[in-house]
């Protein structure tokens, strides 16, 4: 069941959106096939409802052009451990090319990220292969979120229309 | 498909969840993490289902999703395109993705929120490696293949259960490095399974008893399917698994009375089926105090093994030995010296006690009780098996193709409780019983 978007605008939600949180981005294609990727770290706006999220073009190109296509999008912001799990969807979006500020936006993300994960075991060199797009482009998805799900599980996700799997 | 599902099993341990992309018939997409996905064979993925939601919805309205796993040492990425089939809710499949959901519900602090509801059972349509740097693969493990080849060689050469077990056992400690394992059999009533053997326990457990369906050993026989667990899962431990504090002769509890070799906080285990033909004959089981010890290629070579165990069990049972039913000679008789050795049998479930120690129950009860009288009434020592089956004092041993293993447990059992009776095997199928302090035996009729 979708939340109230009102929520966005609580700073403690751009605070999560940003931080060391697992990221997918998914599409569906005109075929109706649908198409998904891994997130290399979100911005927030602070002064529109709208937010980006980076994502590798080399691994995502399918999902880029459904993008393109249909403008339809959904992203799922997971934290590792603790499960803590959103996904907003939106029917806006759009592939940008980076602007200034964005490759530190991207790096910090990726310290959070690897900071979470070492919670977990997992070796700094592990998350940058994870995160790492080589010299490949990267590039933003902007989207104005529609709906919101909180998805952790436990928390009501059993009866929730969008929840885990 | 430029990729084989099954060389990437790895990536489906859990370590890291996978992610899965649905769409609805109108074209929205919906993006949730995948608690697990079980490899069912080199086409076909199946996904836990545990709640109701957009995904489940989607699925059923547009078969396809996209999924996206990891893998937990290269960090390389696959990603999958699938069709759904069709939901599973009870069953091998279903049970083993139940027991493998406990272990990591449980690791994730989830133990009370994950329930799997169904296994969904899907087509693997397209499988790509995604684009992106990749860590150095991990030194490759001592071949399984190999291991496997050489116990196989070594198991074909065992006439008796005994060194069958024993050798098996031992391999795999030594082969595959799995330090912790057991052996249990089916009884006939096929309702509860008896531990035979075990292998890296303070004490050996054998005697011990498992119900049909209790945690990971009693499922995997209760389902005739592998049983594999990668962290600690309260869910699936054993009830046996702790010593009863019964008084002796409360006949309700002897099956605690011997402990369930077991790990105290086991965080893998490993219960496999040993099948012949369609027939369930028993479980080999191994845990580990490690997480994630045991991956698909130690299970495919513990079922490998399991099935030339079964095989080989059901030979010797139906060939016997070639000398068997020959009677061994008797030896000199003992003169047992020191004060009596008490031999309680109660006739109602055929437990013995020794000196009010708990020994066994059942058709091994009733073998030792019948082996007991003749050597007190008749002066005999020496046992022929052909002649046991066929001995109508032991009534659930008539028709019953197992009494080779009662036996064994038996003798195990004799030489960890009081010292002063040994039961041995001296070949062909003959046992040679010994008392070294004078029996006195009791008969009960509760």
């Amino acid at each position: 069941m979708s939340a109230d978007l009102d929520c966005l605008s609580d700073p403690a939600h751009a605070d999560f959106l940003t931080s060391g949180v697992s990221i997918s981005v998914a599409s569906c294609g005109a075929d109706h096939i649908p198409n998904l990727t891994r997130g290399i770290g979100c911005d927030v706006s602070r002064d529109g409802p709208d937010l980006r999220v980076f994502v590798i073009a080399e691994q995502s190109r399918v999902l880029l052009d459904d993008l393109r296509s249909n403008r339809n999008v959904a992203v799922v912001f997971r934290q590792p451990g603790s499960h803590r799990t959103l996904q907003l969807k939106g029917h806006d979006a759009s592939v940008e090319s980076l602007v200034a500020g964005d490759a530190r936006i991207i790096e910090r993300y990726r310290g959070a990220f690897t900071a979470a994960l070492a919670a977990l075991g997992f070796g700094g060199e592990f998350v940058r292969a994870l995160l790492g797009s080589g010299t490949g482009e990267v590039v933003a998805i902007r989207f104005t979120p529609t709906a919101v799900f909180p998805q952790t599980p436990g928390s009501g996700a059993r009866r929730a229309p969008e929840g885990p799997r | 498909m430029n990729v084989r599902l099954d060389t990437i099993r790895e990536c489906l341990e859990g370590a890291l969840p996978g992610v899965m992309a649905t769409c609805s018939a109108d074209g929205a997409p919906n993006v949730a993490f995948l608690s697990q996905a079980e490899y069912v064979d080199g086409r076909h993925l199946a996904l836990s289902y545990q709640f109701f939601n957009t995904t489940r919805r989607n699925i059923l309205e547009n078969p396809h999703a996209r999924l996206i796993v990891t893998h937990p040492r290269t960090a390389e990425r696959y990603r999958l395109l699938l069709r759904y089939l069709r939901t599973e809710t009870g069953g091998p499949l279903f049970e083993r993705m139940k027991a493998k959901l406990a272990g990591v519900a449980s690791h994730s602090g989830m133990g009370d929120v994950f329930r799997l509801l169904g296994s969904d059972v899907c087509r693997v349509l397209e499988i790509e490696r995604v684009p992106g740097p990749a860590l150095a693969p991990p030194a490759p493990r001592p071949s399984l293949l190999a291991a496997l080849r050489l116990t196989s060689a070594r198991l074909a050469l065992c006439r008796e259960l005994d060194t069958l077990l024993t050798e098996a056992l031992a391999s795999l400690e030594s082969r595959f490095g799995f330090r912790h394992t057991s052996v249990l059999l089916l009884d006939a009533a096929g309702t509860r399974l008896y531990t035979v053997a075990s292998r890296g326990y303070e004490s050996s457990g054998v005697g011990s008893e498992v119900a049909v369906g209790d945690g990971a050993i009693g499922v995997a026989a209760r389902e005739a399917t592998p049983i594999r667990i990668a962290y600690l899962a309260p869910a699936y431990a054993h009830a046996g698994a702790s010593r009863s504090s019964a008084q002796p002769g409360s006949a309700d509890a002897l099956e605690t009375r011997i402990a369930l070799p077991a790990l105290p906080e086991p965080r893998s285990r490993l219960a496999v089926p040993i099948r012949a033909f369609t027939r369930l004959l028993g479980v080999l089981y191994a845990e580990s105090a490690q997480d994630l010890r045991f991956g698909y290629d130690d299970e495919d070579a513990l079922v490998a093994l399991a099935g030339q165990l079964g095989a080989a069990m059901l030979a010797l049972r139906q060939a016997g030995d070639p000398d068997e039913g020959r009677a061994s000679p008797e030896p000199e008789p003992l003169r047992p010296a020191g004060p009596p050795v008490v031999v309680r049998h109660h006739r109602g479930d055929d437990s013995v006690f020794l000196d009010d120690e708990y020994l066994i129950k059942g058709v091994a009860g009733a073998i030792f009780w019948t082996m007991m009288r003749d050597l007190v009434d008749a002066g005999r020592s020496t046992f022929n098996l052909r002649e046991l089956r066929l001995d109508p004092r032991i009534p659930h041993g008539q028709g019953s193709d197992d009494l080779d293993a009662r036996l064994l447990v038996l003798r195990r059992r004799l030489s960890e409780c009081v010292a002063a009776l040994r039961l041995e095997s001296i070949g062909s199928g003959n046992f040679l019983l010994t008392a070294h302090r004078p029996p006195t035996l009791i008969d009960l009729v509760g």
